[in-house]
C-alpha cells in the first residue's frame, strides 16, 4: 500500500520511500524515513497535491510522489 | 572622532537555515541595513553580504540559500555547500525555526558533519512557546556540543547576545570538532572507517573536506563528491606535467 492510497483522516506508517534521485532525497529531506507516523489530512479539489502531516509539518505532494512511499496503516 | 577607524580582526559567517526558518530576519537583526546583494559566481543565485563591529572586530555575514539538505541534487544546495567547503568560514549561524525543530535538525546534523564551528540561532521560539511546546536551549546545547541561543529574530529578541556568541565562537574557535556525531549504525560505521582512512592519505583532499564528511558523501552515492575525488584541474595537470 502506499501513500496515495490513503483517504483524508487516514494514519499510517511509513515502511519505505522508493523513489530514486532529487524526489527521493526530497522526501527523505521532509522526514518520510522508516517508522514515521503519517496523517492525510485531504487532498485538493483537482486531485493534485495533497497535504500530509508529517513529525508536526503539513507537507504537500504530489500523488505520484505520494505513490513513492510505502505505508501500512496504523 | 572619526568614525572611520582601523578594523582588528576580521571574521567570517555564514548563515544557513532551512527555507523560512528566518535567515534573513536574522541578518537583518545582526548586521541592520548595510547589506549588500551580488549573485554568487555564475549562477543567478542571490549572494547578500552584511557586517557588524563587535568589540573592534569586523563581523562579516554571508546569506546563504535556504537549503532542507546539503546534498548535490539543487543549484541552491550545490552553492550552500560549496561555499562552506571553499570559503571555510570562520563560524556557520545555523538559523533553526523551533517550532518545525525536528525537521530542521536534519540540516544542523549535516552542517555539525561539515565541521565549521557552529551556532545555532532557535528561532521563532514564540511561536514554539504558542503551539505549547516546551524546548530547553541548554540542553540541546548540551546534546548537540555547539552554542545554542534562543532568539525571535523579527522582533530583534536575542540579538545581542548571538553577536556576543557569534563573536566568542570566532575569536576562539573550538579546538577540535566538538560538535554532535550521529551514529549511522555498526554497518555504515565500518564503511565509514574503512573510506576514510584511504581518504586521509590524500593531504589535497583533507584539505579541502572534512574525511568523514566525504566518506558519508561517497556512500551516499553524491556524484560531486566524487568528482573531488577526481582532484581540481590544477592541481591534476600539476601532477602531470611534474612527472
Amino acid at each position: 500500500m502506499t501513500l496515495n492510497d490513503l483517504k483524508a483522516g487516514q494514519q499510517a506508517r511509513v515502511l519505505d520511500v522508493t523513489a530514486s534521485g532529487a524526489t527521493g532525497q526530497r522526501l527523505l529531506d521532509m522526514g518520510f524515513v522508516e517508522g514515521t507516523p503519517v496523517q492525510i489530512v485531504r487532498n485538493a479539489p483537482l486531485v493534485d497535491p495533497m497535504d500530509i502531516l508529517v513529525r508536526g509539518c503539513h507537507v504537500s505532494i504530489r500523488h505520484d510522489e505520494a505513490k513513492t512511499v510505502e505505508v501500512e496503516l496504523s | 572622532m572619526s568614525r572611520q577607524h582601523t578594523w582588528g580582526k576580521a571574521y567570517s559567517v555564514a548563515v544557513a537555515g532551512q527555507p523560512n526558518a528566518g535567515k534573513s530576519t536574522t541578518f537583518n537583526a545582526l548586521t541592520g541595513a548595510r547589506q549588500f546583494v551580488a549573485n554568487y559566481p555564475g549562477v543567478t543565485v542571490e549572494k547578500r553580504t552584511g557586517a557588524f563591529a563587535y568589540r573592534g572586530a569586523r563581523i562579516t555575514l554571508v546569506d546563504l540559500p535556504g537549503t532542507y539538505s546539503l546534498t548535490s541534487y539543487s543549484l541552491e544546495e550545490r552553492v550552500a555547500r560549496d561555499y562552506l567547503l571553499d570559503e571555510r568560514p570562520d563560524v556557520v549561524l545555523n538559523v533553526v525555526d523551533a517550532s518545525n525543530l525536528e525537521r530542521n535538525l536534519y540540516l544542523t546534523f549535516q552542517l555539525l558533519e561539515m565541521e565549521r564551528p557552529l551556532v545555532i540561532a532557535l528561532n521563532m521560539m514564540d511561536i514554539a512557546r504558542g503551539r505549547g511546546t516546551a524546548i530547553d536551549p541548554e540542553g540541546l546545547s548540551e546534546q548537540l556540543g555547539v552554542p545554542v541561543i534562543p532568539t525571535v529574530s523579527n522582533r530583534g529578541t536575542g540579538k545581542h547576545r548571538l553577536r556576543e556568541v557569534i563573536w566568542e565562537t570566532c575569536a576562539n574557535p573550538p579546538t577540535r570538532h566538538a560538535g554532535f556525531c550521529v551514529d549511522y549504525g555498526e554497518d555504515l560505521e565500518t564503511a565509514i572507517a574503512r573510506l576514510e582512512r584511504s581518504i586521509q592519505e590524500d593531504a589535497d583532499l583533507t584539505k579541502q573536506c572534512p574525511s568523514r564528511w566525504l566518506a558519508v558523501k561517497l556512500l551516499e552515492g553524491d556524484p560531486e563528491a566524487q568528482r573531488l575525488l577526481e582532484g581540481p584541474v590544477e592541481s591534476r595537470d600539476y601532477r602531470l606535467s611534474g612527472s
